[in-house]
């Protein structure tokens, strides 16, 4: 009240003196590229004369000539120009430094980058909302340092390998915790289908999100306490800002193909090396001349028109995917009001035929301040997202199944057709694809049926949501109640059709309905002040509450009535209920942190945190987590100030941390209980053995040491980040192996047993290189390696055998002294120049080779002398390389001229090896087609070559059966992720009236190339997904896309 | 406006508190609750012995230990057939026995695992059953304690009789002084005692056949219906499989005692007492519309909701997927299965290439997967009685007759092979073939006999001096078990 009349005091006087000299002055005010600002207050100097731009950002006042305009606007610097006497004055607002100065979201809160002493990387959300991704995790490779980011197939919403310093677990999940808003929300293939990629994070659209932090250290993480093992990424959702309302769109639309597939023989090529094998077979079993065994079986089919029959099966498998993307938002408000809407249609189609992701999403944010000590924050994000995909053989466990896209593009016979003459699909009488004329069978499908009849869907209906209340009573206090919901209903549904593939032969249709229902209690109370000017305190004290529900219940149905059937409602003679599973597990926590600093020199933060899961055995649920960290500002100091150092090293801070935090990331929420189930004996009800419990089960604890510097050059045109971490895992949550003749349920209990170790460096360098004239060159460059090793396991010479797709095939090893899951396999020494056999090395070191045929009674496995030798098996295999990259990192640049923009962001990984298991199917010499390298075989005696003499059947010799060393390579690679060209469209193209304020137009190529000796498709490729214990293992997985787009980004 | 203010005040202290209880207030009330959740859809092992009828689930829970597919579901008698001269593998896929099938088994692979984990898996419940029953004596009366520790001792006696046939080498090399594997006889369900060193074949045979004979003074003479006379152990189903074990030891005399006890002087052949055991009138009837009858001793029984399906699905395996045929060398042109043999309709011909349809139910695979059959102590009687110290030939080719005639009628065997032992049990031998074929049999009865496995197909032969004879034990259990 007072202020008002104050003020309109203050307005009389002033129009008296202005009424004795005025002049007209006008102008406009403009952000960044020039873009109208509307709404900015412009206030005459020392008076309440003032106005605000209107939506053109122009205003027009009378002032007198020598007073002072202050140009103010929320989120910008205030800027005071003189008049002097001009009568059009142009202003260009820039973003204010200092407010928005670079904050660190923390949990349960947020601190500035002076005050903040962890390890942690900001990514903004402008760097992933472009990308053609479906989640945003997939687009943060390269983009902050410590992260690496693996996209272990091209199928579409398949969450990506996120690995923050290394592997930290060994049996639990080393996905790191993500919170959104601060509800710590599901993560991982949350399908429950083995065919379907669903990751829950692809239901937040990427443009909705204002910043992406990631927290490394244990001081930033300890706070989360139990969960923060494998790191913390939190999502803060953007909201709306004081001012005019502001809408957007943003829109692209893009094409996607696979890339770096091998050639395939065609099928004269395959009918040639194929009929060489079976003759080599016929002569090597001592047959050469026994009439009745077959000299040949491969034979050519032709098509009506007399030209021979040659499928390129990639073309029927494989698709040039069309997307778009269309995201508009309104967002503004005002004091006390402020409100972000959103809403975001993307359909995206993946490179294997019917692979799509659609997502239609709204948010809805609004904060609002009720009273001087009553905030209410709300924001609610709905999504229905639909995930449809073939078989791809690439998801975890599915690297052998009989149906994988990927597997049956390679191995099918080229020499057959898809359909036979009269438009009916080529099958041959078992149920599998027809040989044509070809004298062998296949065990495997004809891919375009499947492709054509068969539906594989996982459907969200996701509900992300939190509710807050902010109270302040007093100066400093503030407490806060929040309560989120995370509440994902999924629908999985499968139809596979009787007339060919895994239905046959009378269809069957599996519906799945999971609900994993997620809700978070949070309560805080802060309290920050500021004694005698320079101590300032913080203090946060909190209580958090969180329970997870999961239910999943289904049925599968079977013998259709009719083939006219292709839904689960349809009519069926057989039902059976499948997928049932009902699990809880809670959360409970108390927590706290102090922070201190004096001066802006000297930072002190402390976090604790007491958590509990109901996951862990009875009296092991509670435990303490925690940390410490320092930081002092050298820069700051005046010593340093006035010494010549700081004329170059603008800006120094010294930080380190110290903290312990756990990982009891279960997967199996009863994991400490003994349990039996109950099943059917034909239809007698039975109880049995189920799983061996163990009730001591307790937390994997990590202790984390971290110590870095930030560093500023040139008045920090260039800054630098360096951090060294250690951090030392032990009482490792292992699934302790069992004899199996004790008869233990899968043969394994989860114990605490083992250690670990990840240290590493990190660098991150960002400049600001070049600034003249119109052009700027911005580059981030970062860097980090990291070295995992095994300490400790469940007892001497103990070791982990890692296998893939469930127990088909060995092919990891995790062992003391070596990193987690070692590359495992039988090792080989080339191709025997005198006979074209394959070399393998058994456990004494001798030298064996491996001939698929001889004549009976004769070993296959012999010396090279000739003499009988011991079959190759698992007792002689070896470890062959460490899976777990050693440095990775990004390096990210932006060109500007003038209004174009130029982005090129490359992604860098190495140190590692991956079993390119896929080679192994590209080679296998039974009637499985091979690529265009089989033609470099070993045919005379004296040719050095790394192919084999083929020989009909052999399974071996390549790795298809067993893993070799022979297809182990190394994993080096530079990938072009995106390189963008942009360019804004100067909005005086569009009138005034258009109300159009900013237009970008840009075209971007993601996954433009990969500069890697590696031979097969992608050494990202990971065929178990995210698993700690088989990392690089490529079998049978299909390659990534390339993706170009074209989009518009619009606001008004 | 001092007041208003105070008020304001007193308000947001006040409603600030209220919250901070409600917060607070529910820390206390029930975090005990859900920070020890109790499974919803598993039973905590302390409530096992709670009801009676909990303690017959656990009973049914062993029967349905041994019909996982890896196991009498399906893969095992896979298994042991395949790695016979009967099938030729069209696949070479190993997920369906092509290891087994080519011999090129070994310590890593998944047969070898999961035979072995199978049996023991069913040993451990059959030993969680007996120790539970001890030490909840008054759940059960002391009868049905009695019967179903009898139950439980017949199906590990069937477990262990299926690995020292698998994983052993044969009793009668020498006498079972061989190693044989570990004889697990207590309940295992803590992380200890990985270790166990093997007991030697001949005294896990002594413990089989001490099982068996403790089960056949334990169990019923039979139970309420057909369905649980054919799937759960009654007295004459632990004869019925000491036929097979003596048989296997080399003991005829013995197989003859036992045998005498389920198999009557005169014909027609059945069982006195008990189970009135008996051959169906048609081969056809065990197979496809009845598998319930008397001449099924001990069966897998498969319905709806329990089935095995997939790739240890015996009917997936030999019909409808065709991963195997039959080798058009082995039994199937043999002289003495004649084309109007009744048992060569459960053959189809796919052109010039022969199926086996025993198992013909498709989608789900509802055919029963006999364990013991009447046809099976019948041919073990009639082997012993022509190879025990004094052969009884007449007998012995009377028996075998009964179970040739059921489906040839018109047959009758030469005397050439009736006329001495030897030839006689060659007869037989070829008779198992064929009355037997994919049911589990071929590669035992040629190991028992030290009998070479004759190469097929691509696959070479395997004399008892190679390695490849029996199977490896399995390398999880070399690497857990330092006492093996």
């Amino acid at each position: 009240m007072k202020k008002v009349v104050l003020l309109l005091f203050v307005c009389l006087c002033t129009l008296s003196v202005a009424l004795a000299q005025t002049q007209k002055v006008s102008g406009k005010v403009t952000e960044g590229e020039n873009s109208p600002l509307p709404g900015v207050t412009v206030l005459v100097k020392g008076t309440s004369q003032g106005m605000t731009t209107s939506a053109d950002g122009t205003f027009t006042m009378e002032c007198a000539p020598t007073s002072t305009l202050v140009f103010s606007f929320i989120g910008y610097s205030s800027q005071e120009v003189p008049v002097n006497g001009r009568s059009s004055i142009s202003v260009k607002m820039g973003a204010d430094t200092k407010q928005l100065a670079d904050v660190v979201v923390v949990g349960y809160g947020t601190q500035t980058k002076e005050e903040f002493t962890g390890s942690a990387a900001r990514v903004k959300g402008d760097a992933v909302k472009d990308l053609p991704v479906q989640s945003f995790d997939q687009g943060l490779a390269g983009k902050a340092t410590g992260v690496s980011i693996g996209q272990p197939n091209g199928v579409l919403n398949n969450p990506p390998v996120i690995r923050i310093r290394g592997v930290n677990s060994i049996s639990l999940s080393s996905y790191p915790l993500v919170v959104v808003d601060g509800v710590p929300i599901n993560t991982g293939n949350v399908a429950g289908s083995s065919t379907v990629a669903n990751n829950p994070l692809g239901d937040i659209n990427p443009a909705d999100i204002e910043s992406i932090d990631v927290l490394k250290d244990a001081a930033s993480t300890s706070i989360y306490g139990s969960r923060a093992a494998a790191g913390v990424i939190l999502i803060t959702t953007k909201s709306g800002k004081a001012g005019k309302p502001k809408v957007t769109y943003e829109g692209w639309a893009g094409v996607t193909r696979a890339v770096r597939l091998p050639k395939m023989l065609n099928a004269e090529q395959f009918m040639m090396i194929k009929n060489e094998a079976v003759l080599n077979s016929k002569i090597l079993s001592g047959n050469a001349n026994n009439a009745s065994v077959a000299s040949e079986l491969f034979f050519p089919m032709y098509n009506a028109d007399g030209s021979l029959v040659d499928t390129d099966w990639y073309k029927e498998v494989y698709q040039t995917g069309f997307s778009q993307n269309h995201s508009l938002s309104v967002s503004g408000g005002s004091e006390s009001t402020k409100y972000y809407f959103s809403t975001n249609y993307s359909k995206q189609r993946g490179i294997l035929k019917t692979n799509e992701f659609s997502r239609k999403a709204v948010r809805f944010n609004v904060d609002h301040k009720l009273t001087s000590w009553l905030t209410l924050t709300a924001n609610a994000n709905y999504n229905n997202t639909l995930n449809a995909s073939p078989n791809t053989g690439s998801l975890e466990g599915n690297a052998f199944g009989l149906v994988g896209s990927a597997r049956l593009a390679w191995l099918s016979a080229p020499n057959v057709p898809v359909y036979n003459p009269d438009g009916s699909y080529n099958l041959s009488t078992a149920n599998t694809l027809g040989m044509g004329n070809n004298q062998v069978s296949s065990n495997f499908y004809n891919p375009v049926p499947m492709l054509d009849l068969n539906k594989y869907t996982s459907e969200n209906d996701h509900i992300l949501g939190t509710f807050a209340a902010d109270f302040h009573p007093v100066k400093g206090l503030n407490y806060r109640i929040s309560y989120g919901v995370d509440r994902l209903k999924i629908e999985n549904v499968t139809f596979q059709s009787g007339v060919h593939g895994p239905g046959y032969p009378s269809g069957n249709a599996t519906n799945t309905s999971i609900a994993a229902n997620n809700w978070d209690f949070t309560n805080t109370l802060t309290y920050n002040l500021t004694v005698a000017s320079k101590h300032s305190i913080g203090l946060l004290a909190g209580y958090d509450r969180q329970k997870f529900d999961n239910a999943a219940w289904g049925a599968t149905r079977s013998n259709s009535a009719d083939i006219f059937f292709n839904d689960f409602q349809g009519s069926y003679g057989t039902i059976i209920p499948a997928n049932n599973a009902l699990n809880e597990r809670a959360l409970v926590s108390v927590f706290g942190r102090f922070t201190y600093d004096y001066d802006k020199k000297y930072f002190l933060t402390v976090n604790f945190r007491r958590d509990g899961n109901s996951a862990l055995g009875a009296g092991k649920k509670y435990g303490n987590f925690g940390g410490v960290s320092g930081g002092w500002s050298l820069a700051e100091e005046n010593f340093y100030r006035n010494s010549s150092l700081a004329q170059v090293m603008t800006g120094l801070k010294l930080r380190a941390s110290w903290g312990k935090i756990g990982n009891a990331n279960l997967t199996n929420w009863y994991g400490s209980l003994s349990l039996y189930n109950s099943g059917l004996y034909g239809s007698a009800a039975t109880w049995a053995f189920s799983q061996g419990g163990n009730p001591d089960l307790g937390w994997e604890t990590g202790k984390q040491t971290n110590v870095g510097a930030d560093i500023g050059l040139f008045n920090d045109r260039i800054q630098l980040d360096l951090t060294y971490y250690r951090n030392n895992v032990d009482g490792l949550i292992l699934n302790v192996p069992q004899s199996p003749s004790k008869g233990i349920p899968n043969n394994a209990m989860l114990m605490n047993v083992g250690s670990m170790y990840n240290r590493g460096f990190e660098v991150g360098v960002t400049a600001n290189v070049l600034e003249s004239g119109k052009f700027s060159w911005n580059t981030n460059f970062n860097y980090t390696f990291n070295k995992n090793q095994v300490t400790a396991l469940y007892g001497e010479g103990t070791e982990i055998v890692g296998t893939t797709s469930a127990t088909a095939e060995t092919s990891n090893i995790t062992r003391v002294g070596y990193s987690v899951g070692s590359l495992y396999g039988a090792k080989t020494d080339g191709v025997n120049p005198e006979n074209g056999q394959r070399i393998f090395i058994n456990r004494e070191g001798q030298r064996v080779q491996y001939n698929h045929a001889v004549p009976s009674g004769q070993s296959r496995w012999t010396y090279l002398d000739g003499s009988a030798a011991p079959a190759i098996s698992v007792s002689d295999y070896q470890l062959l390389g460490n899976a777990l990259p050693k440095f990775y990192g990004g390096f990210n640049n932006t060109f500007r001229y003038g209004n174009f923009d130029l982005g090129v962001n490359f992604t860098y990984s190495g140190g590692n090896y991956v079993m390119n298991g896929s080679k192994g199917t590209w080679r296998d010499q039974r009637f499985w087609n091979n690529t265009t390298e089989v033609l470099d075989r070993w045919t005379t005696p004296g040719q050095k070559t790394d192919i084999p003499r083929v020989v009909y059947g052999d399974l071996l010799s390549n790795g298809s059966s067993f893993p070799i060393s022979e297809n182990v390579e190394k994993a080096d690679y530079i990938r072009l992720q995106t390189a963008s060209l942009g360019y804004r469209v100067p909005v005086q193209l569009f009138g005034a009236k258009s109300g159009i304020s900013s237009v970008r137009v840009y075209t971007q190529v993601f996954n433009a190339f990969l500069i890697t000796k590696y031979s097969g498709t992608d050494p990202d490729i990971s065929s178990n997904g995210n698993s700690n214990l088989t990392p690089g293992v490529d079998k049978n997985s299909i390659p990534q896309g390339r993706t170009f787009t074209f989009g518009v980004n619009v606001g008004f | 406006m001092n007041i208003h203010t105070s008020t304001a005040k007193v308000v947001k202290a006040s409603l600030a508190c209220l919250v901070l209880t409600v917060g607070l207030g529910l820390t206390a009330c029930d975090e005990k609750d859900i920070m020890n959740p109790v499974p919803q859809t598993s039973l905590q092992g302390t409530f096992l012995f709670d009801t009676p009828e909990r303690v017959l689930g656990q009973v049914n829970g062993m029967y349905a230990g041994l019909k996982v597919g890896n196991f009498f579901g399906g893969r095992f008698p896979m298994l042991s057939d395949i790695r016979g001269e009967e099938f030729i593998n069209r696949l070479q896929n190993v997920f369906t026995g092509y290891d087994a099938w080519n011999h090129t088994i070994n310590s890593g692979s998944n047969d070898a695992l999961t035979t072995w984990s199978s049996a023991y898996a069913t040993i451990n419940l059959t030993n969680l059953v007996i120790d539970g029953l001890a030490a909840h004596p008054n759940v059960v009366d002391a009868a049905t304690t009695a019967q179903y520790v009898g139950e439980a001792k017949f199906v590990r006696a069937l477990c262990y009789f299926s690995l020292i046939s698998f994983y052993g080498q044969p009793y009668v090399k020498n006498q079972g002084a061989s190693p044989g594997v570990p004889l697990r006889m207590k309940g295992e369900a803590s992380p200890a005692n990985n270790n166990l060193a093997r007991s030697t074949v001949a005294q896990v045979y002594a413990q089989i056949i001490k099982d068996l004979d403790d089960a056949e003074a334990a169990l019923p003479l039979k139970y309420s219906s057909d369905l649980l006379n054919t799937t759960r152990a009654h007295r004459n189903t632990a004869i019925a499989l000491k036929t097979r074990v003596y048989l296997n030891m080399g003991q005829f005399d013995k197989v003859v005692t036992e045998a005498k006890k389920v198999v009557s002087d005169a014909t027609p052949y059945k069982a006195a007492t008990g189970v009135a055991h008996q051959l169906q009138a048609d081969i056809n009837t065990v197979f496809t519309s009845s598998y319930t009858t008397t001449e099924s001793i001990f069966s897998m029984p498969m319905t709806e909701l329990d089935n095995i399906s997939g790739q240890s699905s015996l009917g997936y395996e030999y019909n409808l997927n065709q991963e195997y045929n039959l080798n058009a060398t082995g039994i199937l042109g043999n002289a003495q299965w004649r084309t109007g043999d009744s048992r060569r309709t459960m053959l189809r011909a796919s052109g010039t290439t022969m199926y086996l349809m025993k198992y013909r139910k498709a989608n789900p695979y509802l055919d029963y997967v006999p364990v013991i059959r009447y046809s099976e102590v019948l041919l073990n009687y009639a082997e012993a009685l022509a190879r025990q110290s004094t052969p009884d030939l007449a007998k012995a080719t009377a028996v075998l007759t009964a179970v040739h005639q059921r489906s040839d009628s018109g047959y009758t065997f030469p005397a050439a092979t009736t006329s001495s032992a030897t030839a006689l049990t060659n007869a037989i031998w070829v008779e198992r073939r064929i009355e037997l074929l994919g049911e589990g049999f071929r590669s035992n009865d040629l190991l028992r006999n030290m009998l070479p496995i004759p190469s097929k197909g691509t696959a070479p032969s395997i004399t008892s001096s190679q390695p490849e004879y029996i199977f490896p034990i399995p390398n999880a259990e070399i690497s857990s078990n330092k006492e093996l």
